[in-house]
């Protein structure tokens, strides 16, 4: 099994961590993985802020780096929407026939990791162990963009010695949205509170979510406040074989 | 006034101009007839009628006048307004009917109650369907006073509420559903019964299914 | 004190308007309260409801086709309308709105007039017209008669007043009913009401409503309520003005089946809402002997020929989105500066203002997506956020002050440096050698300038780390890539 993966831009740059645990547990599950260098970014955060012809830019690179890719793999459900989402309407507007039928091709093969592991290579169980305390954040992308579903929860019941402790108001946005936190910060903040009250009534000691989008804004938040948990990318916790991730 | 209406129009059309959409092609696959027997449609209707504080007593075609008159004396109702078109069998020379043949506001505000027939009920939403005819009276004697008595037929009773759309494809010229009594939350989200309009209602239905 | 601001030409922007709001601890918890509970209801009857998915797709499917036929259909129902009796006035805006009614108001010699709850006037700013006119105009929902008598603005959809609580609306009714005495429990409350609607019902000889649907097929209007007021101005008055949005119809008296049945799980979590009024032009012997129906433009036509804008109109205003949105439930509505607020007010209020006001409502998202989930009529609502952010946009781009603006220079050159992968790789390590400034011993970030204030307003950040992921995927490589660990 061949296949690519595409970083993210905040992740190459903020949470190398995060690749570094998709590359681990990838190799580890027998995936050829490769990394192609001329990546940059999916285009959300210019889409989703108004910035469309920009984001068309940077689609378009996407859809012609990978255009021969058997498939790809993105460690972030925001993303991944964005290419499900947005990109053939900005193709249809902005793009051109040739461009339009490439990415046609091309999406059925693009996977968000839970997706990946749990469709692609059929696997539950990625002979994880990570013995703690754990609460799940079901980014708002990865619940209803993608219709994730049990993927995650299916992943984390098979991770030995995890403690998966169900959250309040699962449902309920944490209040990144991307440039929102910055353009309506105290909203933002007021959601982020409202959120924090839900994860820590559950005493874990590690949030984990799809996105480290999310966990950057709850994280933020977390220790800012001086509080205990501590964010963790799923990958991570998935690629660890003893203890905390590395 | 006309070109308001046909700027408004000129706008209209030109923002619809290529499209394509056919009535026919909608989606219906909600669900349209129930499955409930006579029975089982009383039933219901008769549960959902109680969980919003109505209620209920059944009779058989030859107990209408009793009961009706029963449920009038239970409630210690003294001046009913009735519809000019009520069936004079059902109306028990004991209570005191008012007629209503042009009668005021202020007098059908001075009685205790209102007594109707239906046209139809639906069980799932518990739903009373008025479509004032004779039987049913001006629409504002089912709304002032304060207890409305309705004569229900098991017969009128639909389960769903497509059901009593297609039973009617003639649509009436007035029509009033009721599914509860005047309600409002708008205080704290608690519930108040009886804001305006009846805040009792009592339904009999009568069993002319057997 | 005065009031909110509820015109969108006057409004502040949302950020600055809901700064307030996030201090009022009081109206955060009781539009927290007031919103789970409708949401636990609606949740409640939806699962009952096993042809949900298919009611919704019915619904969705008869409002975008009434929008794609709209002169047919209102060509239908001026028809029926007329032929029963009924005037049909025709309004392009606002101003010509309020003029017609007030000249039938005038005609009828009415100093007053009774008003059932519709959004729409307050679109049109219709009262404050009115009193200029010499017509008081007396709310009669409880909400609507709270907010009138408080001084106050509607903050919710179909529950205007779930920011005001029972001691304030006890302390409203004292003062301005006259009644020293009365207690705060909600059944006291309600029954003052009562007796003081009362005797306006049975007097005033017009009113005013607006319409949940028009039907084309007879002519005729529904109104769906809870608390009888709506029964009360529609059959006691001699004069009735319905005012409706272009959108409101439907093709047929049937098609209610579907309509009536997500309309009222949705706004109130019930089955069906407690009375629902049906009536087609003027009826003799039966309620107002003299019915005008204006219909409103006010921007909608312009918003029927945009492609993803369109869907904006198939709303029923049944307000399930407010009650959902993350965002609306930490503000309430009066940040929204808008008689319709919450996620359907993003995307409305600009838009009928051609977007030329309120730009800063379609940011007042997380595009979270939780209101398209409750959508009965299927709105994409964040996928209408997002293009008319880009229309605001667009707009700035020919801005001078764009030069100027953090986040326009932001984007601009973000898009630049994604441009090309060495030029990412450059910006990576300027951002490094950056921040190292703002990065405290622990290699946290507490505090940044500009853009970056406003996140660090609440949240920490982590420093960058020594190596990017590309970095150390391309020393793997050069060391011999996955064999060599």
């Amino acid at each position: 099994m061949r296949a690519s993966l595409f970083i993210t831009c905040y992740n190459d740059t903020l949470f190398p961590q995060t690749g570094r645990a998709v590359v681990r547990l990838l190799e580890r599950l027998g995936v050829d993985l490769d990394f192609l260098p001329a990546q940059t970014c999916c285009g959300q955060m210019h889409a989703n802020t108004g910035f469309r012809g920009e984001a068309y830019s940077q689609a378009k690179r996407f859809v012609q780096l990978y255009r021969d890719t058997e498939c790809v793999v993105i460690p972030s459900s925001s993303c991944v929407a964005m290419i499900r989402d947005q990109y053939a309407g900005l193709f249809e507007e902005l793009g051109n026939e040739g461009l339009r039928s490439q990415f046609a091709a091309l999406l059925p093969r693009v996977f968000e990791l839970s997706e990946f592991l749990t469709d692609k290579l059929g696997v539950d169980d990625v002979g994880a162990h990570f013995p703690h305390r754990v609460a799940y954040h079901a980014s708002c992308h990865g619940l209803r963009g993608l219709h994730l579903g049990e993927r995650p929860f299916r992943l984390l019941s098979r991770v030995r010695g995890l403690k998966l402790i169900p959250v309040a108001n699962l449902d309920r946005c944490c209040g990144f949205g991307g440039t929102f936190s910055v353009k309506n910060a105290e909203v933002s903040t007021a959601m982020l509170d409202a959120k924090l009250v839900d994860l820590l009534a559950t005493d874990a000691e590690y949030c984990t979510a799809l996105d480290n989008s999310c966990l950057m804004h709850v994280g933020g938040g977390l220790h800012r406040r001086n509080l205990n948990m501590k964010p963790i990318h799923l990958a991570e916790i998935l690629a660890s074989t003893e203890g905390p991730a590395g | 006034m006309t070109n308001s209406r046909q700027a408004i129009f000129d706008n209209v059309r030109a923002a619809t101009k290529a499209d394509v959409d056919r009535y026919e092609d909608i989606p219906r696959n909600y669900i349209r007839a129930g499955g409930l027997d006579s029975q089982g449609r009383i039933h219901l209707m008769t549960e959902r009628l109680h969980e919003y504080g109505a209620d209920v007593v059944e009779c058989s075609s030859a107990d209408i006048r009793q009961t009706i008159f029963r449920q009038l004396h239970l409630g210690k109702k003294h001046q009913i307004v009735i519809p000019a078109g009520l069936l004079p069998a059902w109306l028990d020379s004991g209570a005191n009917w008012l007629v209503d043949q042009n009668l005021t506001h202020e007098q059908i505000e001075a009685c205790d109650g209102v007594l109707t027939a239906s046209s139809a009920g639906v069980a799932d939403s518990g739903t009373i369907v008025l479509h004032h005819g004779a039987e049913e009276g001006q629409r504002v004697i089912s709304l002032l006073p304060d207890f409305h008595l309705c004569v229900l037929r098991a017969s009128q009773i639909v389960e769903t509420l497509p059901e009593y759309f297609s039973r009617f494809p003639e649509p009436p010229r007035l029509a009033t559903y009721i599914s509860g009594p005047s309600a409002t939350a708008d205080i704290e989200m608690t519930r108040i019964k009886g804001v305006h309009g009846p805040r009792f209602l009592s339904v009999i239905i009568v069993r002319d299914d057997f | 004190m005065s009031g909110p601001v509820m015109d969108p030409r006057l409004a502040p922007p949302f950020p600055q308007a809901a700064l307030p709001i996030l201090q009022n601890t009081q109206l955060r918890k009781n539009v927290a309260h007031a919103t789970d509970v409708i949401q636990t209801k609606r949740n409640r009857l939806v699962a009952e409801k096993q042809d949900w998915q298919q009611l919704r797709s019915a619904a969705a499917a008869i409002r975008a086709h009434v929008l794609a036929n709209l002169a047919h259909y209102l060509e239908e129902f001026e028809k029926n309308c007329t032929a029963a009796g009924g005037v049909v006035h025709w309004a392009r805006d606002a101003a010509e709105a309020r003029q017609i009614i007030i000249d039938i108001l005038r005609e009828e010699k009415a100093t007053e007039v009774i008003k059932i709850k519709t959004m729409t006037s307050a679109e049109i700013q219709l009262n404050p017209s009115l009193e200029k006119a010499g017509i008081s105009a007396v709310e009669t929902d409880l909400a609507e008669l709270i907010l009138q008598l408080g001084d106050d603005e509607p903050s919710h959809i179909v529950v205007p007043a779930l920011h005001v609580n029972r001691q304030q609306v006890r302390e409203i009714f004292a003062r301005r009913m006259s009644l020293p005495q009365l207690p705060d429990d909600p059944e006291a409350l309600a029954a003052a009401a009562r007796t003081y609607l009362r005797k306006k019902f049975l007097s005033v000889p017009t009113a005013i409503s607006g319409a949940n649907f028009l039907i084309a097929e007879n002519g005729s209007v529904a109104i769906v309520e809870s608390e009888g007021n709506g029964r009360m101005c529609l059959t006691l008055p001699r004069t009735l003005i319905t005012l409706a949005g272009i959108e409101k119809v439907l093709p047929r008296f049937s098609d209610l089946e579907v309509l009536l049945q997500v309309l009222a799980r949705s706004a109130t979590g019930e089955r069906l809402n407690p009375y629902n009024s049906l009536w087609s032009g003027v009826v003799p012997g039966d309620g107002p002997q003299k019915f005008h129906v204006v219909l409103l433009d006010n921007g909608r036509s312009e918003i029927l020929g945009r492609k993803v804008e369109r869907q904006t109109l198939q709303c029923i205003r049944c307000a399930a989105c407010l009650n959902t949105c993350p965002v609306y439930r930490q503000t309430g509505g009066h940040a929204y500066g808008s008689p319709y607020a919450g996620p359907i007010g993003a995307i409305l209020t600009p838009q009928l203002e051609h977007m030329q006001h309120a730009q800063s409502l379609p940011y007042a998202s997380s595009l979270c997506a939780a209101c398209y989930e409750v959508c009965p009529v299927k709105i994409n609502i964040p996928e209408v956020l997002i293009d008319l952010r880009a229309k605001v946009v667009d707009q700035e781009r020919e801005e001078a002050s764009r030069w100027t603006d953090p986040m326009y220079m932001g984007m601009k050159a973000a898009n630049f440096v994604f441009g090309s992968a060495s030029r990412f790789r450059l910006a990576q390590r300027f951002g490094k050698l950056g921040l190292r400034f703002f990065t405290d011993k622990d290699g946290w970030i507490r505090k940044l300038p500009s853009l970056g204030a406003r996140w660090t307003l609440s949240r920490d950040l982590p420093g960058m780390p020594d190596q990017t992921f590309r970095d150390w995927w391309a020393e793997r490589e050069a060391r011999g890539g996955k064999e060599a660990r």
